[in-house]
């Protein structure tokens, strides 16, 4: 391990930079795009929601973007894959260098010190994060999520809700843990792509002027600015969906593609 | 000096305390026989003159080596040269930060009765013994970036190319390195690594970066810009650079270490992508 490392010093270095970007980053910003409309999708109207409350324009929203990657996105799996394979490059790569450093933040805590540290912190949590999101959410490990919810794409609003609730009928204290670690890892994750851009620039050479970095140092902290909020927008939103309320504009939305009346999906729906 | 020069840490207050005359001052040093010895802290007291500085009251310490619980030692031994912060030779960690020694003025950091200065060897090389530390990584850092104009030969090389004023005056301030170590001893990715097979492995770290741009940039040490960017491609060149920024933060000499840092990234993408191409 260590001589191909050695030899493939500089393209190893630069592909663990670049992934971070492209594809990861890219990834990033789309999955906080499609998350966070469980609140600002209640502003954009859709049909046959006109009108229904706001929050629940939301959940429509939300679910036909999630029904909409799911069904009809190409080569869903690829992405998936590639994502994947990146990822788990990313972070080993990225734990393999984290360890030739030694933090020394209390000597000098310089903002840019800081920035290197939780850095690494943020890999390190924000890994653990992805893998216990994904693993519940998307392989369907339903024994770590509490109360058992499995999610699916057709009810993605109300079993993401009840994931994060941890029961199918409000918050508990599980849930209350684990909304808590959503909210670190989200958090942790968006400063870790907004402070690597910055830093990448570096590393490739684009800003080399003390202003440029610092110019591209405002354009990075309003990037993480603005993800940080889908990304809080994402959770808070899904926090304060009721997993029931969700479930029935759920049914509505089939039963409109199903091309039903939304009578019929109401009674469609007791059964 | 250049105008880049503005932020430091080191930049003296307008406004500074008044020193008591007559005081007494504590020293307390981390101290070492020699490599592989154990290290044990003493504490002196000192009464500085108007104007010390911690070599003058090092050296009134050698002159009655007691500590304060009137226990009879040996002196503390230091480095030092210049005494006017040209040299790096005396540099040290005073009060957890590293500085020149020769330069770190009692009457800033002890005006008072009983202040209380600490001081210890550098930690990122080996201790020679006490606050003495050999850099002979730092300089081979140096060879390795060949940081310097290739003139040596066999016959007359005639007269160099012309340098402007505009590129001299800005490499002026890169030159004025004295390979103190700061920029070593504050940085997260540069560690203590006495092996010297291992040093070629191990992060270069800013000074080095900093004398390779400086070379690079000179029309006549350009010539070895090529051999240069091979090394810092490697594994601890220049991608081993985590960008804490905390070497740009202690430079005494306030060297703009970070955009030489990526101006070498510059370089190494340029170069690297050159050579794929180019085989
Ligand atoms: S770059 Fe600055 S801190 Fe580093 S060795 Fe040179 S003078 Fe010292
Ligand atoms: S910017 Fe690079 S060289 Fe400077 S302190 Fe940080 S890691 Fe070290
Ligand atoms: S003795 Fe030369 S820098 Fe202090």
């Amino acid at each position: 391990m260590p001589s191909f490392i050695e030899k493939n010093h500089f393209l190893l270095r630069r592909l663990h930079s670049l992934t971070g970007i492209v594809p990861i980053g890219v990834f990033l910003i789309a999955h906080l795009l499609t998350n966070s409309s469980i609140i600002w999708g209640g502003g954009a109207l859709r049909e046959g929601f006109d009108g229904a409350p706001f929050k629940d324009r939301g959940v429509a929203y939300f679910q036909e973007e999630v029904a909409w990657i799911n069904t009809q996105v190409p080569h869903l799996l690829l992405i998936e894959v590639t994502l994947w394979v990146s990822l788990a490059f990313h972070a080993i790569l990225g734990v393999y260098y984290a360890r030739s450093g030694s933090a020394n933040t209390d000597r000098y805590p310089y903002q840019g010190n800081w920035r290197y540290r939780v850095q690494r912190l943020s890999g390190y949590l924000g890994f653990l994060f992805i893998f216990y999101h994904v693993a519940t959410l998307r392989w369907g490990w339903t024994f770590l999520i509490p109360g058992g919810t499995e999610w699916s794409f057709r009810y993605s609003a109300s079993t993401l809700a009840a994931a994060l609730h941890g029961s199918t009928t409000g918050l508990t204290t599980v849930g209350v843990v684990v909304s808590l670690f959503y909210f670190a890892g989200v958090s942790l994750l968006v400063f870790h792509f907004a402070n690597g851009l910055w830093t990448a620039a570096i590393t490739w050479g684009l800003t080399i002027s003390k202003a440029a970095q610092r110019r591209w140092g405002y354009v990075c902290a309003g990037l993480g600015a603005a993800l940080m909020l889908m990304a809080w927008m994402s959770l808070f939103g899904a926090l304060a969906v009721k997993h029931d309320d969700a479930r029935r504009i759920e049914s509505q939305l089939h039963h409109k593609a199903a091309g039903l009346a939304p009578k019929a999906a109401e009674i469609a729906d007791t059964n | 000096m250049s105008a880049t020069a503005s932020s430091s840490t080191h930049s003296r207050p307008v406004a500074r305390p008044e020193a008591k005359p007559g005081r007494t001052v504590r020293f307390r040093v981390k101290r070492c026989d020699g490599p592989g010895k154990p290290v044990r802290w003493e504490t002196f007291a000192v009464k500085p003159e108007p104007g010390a500085n911690i070599i003058s009251c090092l050296q009134q310490i050698a002159a009655s080596p007691v500590t304060v619980d009137g226990q009879k030692t040996t002196p503390v031994a230091w480095d030092s040269g210049c005494l006017e912060e040209v040299c790096g030779a005396c540099t040290m960690v005073i009060n957890g930060k590293t500085r020149q020694s020769c330069s770190c003025l009692i009457d800033e950091y002890a005006p008072n009765e009983g202040d209380e200065i600490t001081l210890e060897p550098m930690s990122k090389f080996p201790v020679v013994r006490d606050l003495w530390v050999d850099r002979a990584r730092l300089f081979d850092a140096l060879k390795r970036v060949k940081a310097w104009v290739p003139i040596d030969g066999t016959y007359s090389l005639g007269a160099g190319p012309r340098e402007s004023a505009e590129k001299s005056e800005s490499r002026y301030v890169m030159s004025t390195c004295m390979s103190c170590g700061c920029c070593l001893e504050a940085c997260p990715q540069y560690q203590l690594e006495e092996n010297p097979d291992k040093w070629p492995a191990s992060f270069i770290g800013a000074h080095a970066m900093n004398q390779a741009r400086l070379f690079n940039e000179h029309a006549t040490g350009a010539v070895l810009k090529g051999a240069r960017l091979d090394t810092l491609m490697g594994e601890g060149g220049v991608n081993d650079c985590g960008n804490a920024q905390n070497c740009v933060q202690v430079c005494p000499k306030h060297i703009p270490l970070t955009e030489s840092i990526a101006t070498i990234g510059r370089s190494v993408t340029i170069h690297a992508i050159a050579k794929w191409f180019r085989g």
